[in-house]
C-alpha cells in the first residue's frame, strides 16, 4: 500500500459548483455564434459571402457549444 | 552418501516446519456467535512453550469439513498486530486444512503468548425443520465442537456458546454446562488431548435475518471530472427455512411483533460523502427507501418490492456518486492512485456468495498496477465505450467468492495519465460541430435549381 501522507488529494481542475454557470456563459456564446453563422449564410449572396469570415464565426460557435454542451452534460451529472 | 545427506536436510527442514507438540494451550476461551446468520467463533489463547527450543509460529486446525465454510480468518497477538496466517498441508495431519500462524515475537522456553484467533462461518446454522409455515417460528441448529479443536493438549478451556434468543430448544449437555438467557457456558474442561472431538448441537429459534447476497456486481467509475460512481447490481435470496403453504398478506399485516423470520426491510451504509442515490430494479425505480444521513455516514433503509420469506429471492440496483476528492490521489511522481473499497456494506452480518468488482478508468490509463487487501481472482480485463468515447475506458475486473463484513477493505490502483486527455472530449465536440457547420458552408455554395435565378438572368 503506498502511502497517504505523500499524496494530495486529486480536485477536479473545474469546481463542479461552476458547472452550470459555466454551461449557461459558454453555451449563450456558442448559440449566439451559431445564430450570427445562420443569419449571415441566408441574408449573403454570392457576391457579398466572404469565406474568412464565415469559417471564423462558425469556429468560434463550434468551440463554445462543444465545451457548452460538455459542462452541461457534466451539471446533470453524465460525468463523460 | 550424498543422498543420506539430502534426506537428513529434508528430514531437518521438515521438523522445522512442522508443529512442535512442545507448545500447550494453556488456557482457551472461546466465544461461540450464533446470534447472527453467520457463525463467529474467536478465541481467546494462551500458548504456553513447554519444550527447549524457541518457537516463531504455531499451528491452527480446521475441525474436519469446515474449509469451504470458512469465509475469514485472522489472527491477532496481545498488541491487537495482525499475524500472518498461511495455510500448509503436513504430513502429520493429512488432509486435514491446517494453518500456520507466524508470531511477531518469538515465544522462548517456557514462556507464555496470548493470541485471539477469529473465524466467521457461513452456511453453518441449518434451519430445522427445514420448512415452516408462516406463523412458526424459525429454528436453526448448530452444530460443533465441545472443545476446541487444536494440534495441541489444552490444559484447561470454557466455551459460551451466544445463540440469538433465550428460547433454546435443546442443547447436548456435556458437564459442566450452564444456560443464563441466551448465553450457554461449557467448560471449564481440563486436560483434553490434540484434535479431540466431541459432537456438539445447539437448536435454539433466531429470527436474525437470513440473507444471502448470492451474487454482487460493484462497478467503480472514475471521472477525472471529479466524480466517482458505483454502481450494484444485488442478487439477494433468502436462506432461511423455506414457506410452507400459502403466504397470506392479511397476516402479514396483522402481526405487527419485529420478531419475525420474513424480512421486511434491511440497512445498507452508504459512504458519508455519498450523493444522487438511486435504488430500482427490472420495473423501475423502487419508492420504499429512506435516506438518513447520519454524522459519519449515511444510512438507506431500504424495503424489498415484497417481504422476503425462506427461498424467495430478489434483486434490485443501487448506485450513488461520491466526490473524487475522497478516493482518489495524486502522488508527487504524477501518478494517480485510487483506493476504494473492494466491497461495500449492503447490510449487517452479510454473506456474499459472489462477488464481481470492475473498475473504469478514464480514457488513456497506462501503467495500471493493482494491489489488493487479501487474495481475490483477477479477471480478464475489456473495455467499455461510454459517453463520448472514441478510445474506450479500460475495465479492470476482479472476482472472490465468499465474502463477510470483515471483507471491506480498501484496495488500490495505480496509474499514469495526462490531464491533458481532459480536453479529449470538448475537442470532440467541438470538431463535430464544426464540420456540420463546413456541411453548411459548402451547401450554400451549390446550386441545385434546375433553371436560372431571376436576378442571374438580369445581370
Amino acid at each position: 500500500m503506498v502511502d497517504v501522507e505523500t499524496m494530495v488529494r486529486y480536485v477536479s481542475p473545474v469546481n463542479p459548483a461552476v458547472f452550470p454557470h459555466l454551461t449557461f456563459v459558454l453555451l449563450g456564446i456558442g448559440i449566439f455564434f451559431t445564430a450570427w453563422f445562420f443569419v449571415y449564410e441566408v441574408t449573403s449572396t454570392k457576391p457579398t459571402r466572404d469565406i474568412k469570415k464565415e469559417l471564423l464565426v462558425s469556429l468560434v460557435a463550434s468551440i463554445f457549444s462543444g465545451f457548452g454542451i460538455l459542462f452541461l452534460l457534466l451539471s446533470v451529472e453524465i460525468y463523460v | 552418501m550424498y543422498k543420506y545427506l539430502v534426506c537428513g536436510v529434508f528430514a531437518f527442514l521438515l521438523t522445522l516446519n512442522i508443529a512442535n507438540s512442545d507448545i500447550i494451550n494453556k488456557n482457551v476461551e472461546r466465544v461461540i456467535d450464533l446470534s447472527s446468520q453467520l457463525v463467529k467463533i474467536s478465541a481467546t489463547i494462551t500458548l504456553e512453550n513447554t519444550g527447549k527450543n524457541t518457537e516463531s509460529s504455531f499451528l491452527v486446525i480446521l475441525e474436519p469439513n469446515t474449509l469451504r465454510n470458512l469465509s475469514y480468518i485472522s489472527v491477532k497477538d496481545s498488541h491487537k498486530d495482525e499475524l500472518k496466517v498461511t495455510p500448509v498441508k503436513l504430513e502429520k495431519y493429512g488432509d486435514k486444512d491446517v494453518f500456520s500462524v507466524k508470531l511477531n515475537q518469538q515465544l522462548a522456553a517456557g514462556r507464555t503468548a496470548v493470541v485471539n484467533l477469529e473465524c466467521i462461518f457461513t452456511n453453518t446454522l441449518v434451519p430445522y425443520p427445514s420448512s415452516i409455515t408462516q406463523k412458526e417460528r424459525q429454528l436453526v441448529r448448530y452444530f460443533g465442537n465441545h472443545y476446541f479443536y487444536s494440534p495441541y493438549i489444552t490444559t484447561k478451556q470454557t466455551t459460551s456458546v451466544v445463540a440469538n434468543s433465550r428460547s433454546i430448544e435443546t442443547y447436548t449437555k456435556l458437564k459442566p454446562v450452564s444456560q443464563s438467557d441466551a448465553t450457554i457456558t461449557y467448560g471449564p474442561y481440563t486436560d483434553i488431548k490434540e484434535l479431540q472431538i466431541s459432537p456438539m448441537t445447539v437448536h435454539f429459534e433466531s429470527n436474525a435475518p437470513f440473507l444471502t447476497v448470492t451474487r454482487l456486481e460493484r462497478l467503480i467509475e472514475v471521472s477525472h471530472w471529479g466524480n466517482i460512481a458505483v454502481q450494484e447490481n444485488i442478487d439477494i435470496l433468502h436462506t432461511g427455512a423455506k414457506l410452507k403453504g400459502p403466504f397470506s398478506r392479511y397476516d402479514y399485516q396483522r402481526d405487527t411483533s419485529n420478531n419475525h423470520h420474513s424480512i421486511k426491510s434491511y440497512k445498507t451504509i452508504l459512504p458519508a460523502a455519498a450523493h444522487s442515490a438511486y435504488y430500482r430494479d427490472s420495473n423501475g425505480n423502487i419508492s420504499t427507501s429512506q435516506v438518513r444521513v447520519r454524522k459519519d455516514w449515511i444510512e438507506l433503509e431500504l424495503r424489498p418490492r415484497y417481504p422476503l420469506f425462506g427461498g424467495w429471492r430478489s434483486s434490485y440496483t443501487l448506485g450513488y456518486s461520491v466526490p473524487s476528492y475522497q478516493y482518489l490521489y495524486k502522488t508527487p511522481a504524477g501518478q494517480y492512485v485510487l483506493r476504494m473499497r473492494l466491497i461495500d456494506n449492503v447490510f449487517d452480518d452479510m454473506h456474499v456468495v459472489e462477488l464481481e468488482t470492475s473498475i473504469v478508468l478514464p480514457v488513456g490509463v497506462t501503467n495500471v498496477k493493482l494491489n489488493t487487501p487479501y487474495q481475490v481472482e483477477r479477471l480478464s480485463d475489456s473495455l467499455t465505450y461510454k459517453y463520448l468515447d472514441t478510445k474506450g475506458r479500460p475495465i479492470i475486473r476482479l472476482k472472490k467468492t465468499n465474502l463477510v463484513e470483515q471483507h471491506i477493505q480498501d484496495f488500490e490502483i495505480t496509474y499514469d495519465w495526462q490531464p491533458i486527455l481532459l480536453l479529449h472530449e470538448p475537442i470532440l465536440l467541438s470538431i463535430a460541430l464544426y464540420l456540420l457547420f463546413l456541411v453548411v458552408i459548402v451547401y450554400v455554395r451549390l446550386d441545385f435549381s434546375l433553371s436560372k435565378a431571376e436576378h442571374v438572368k438580369t445581370q
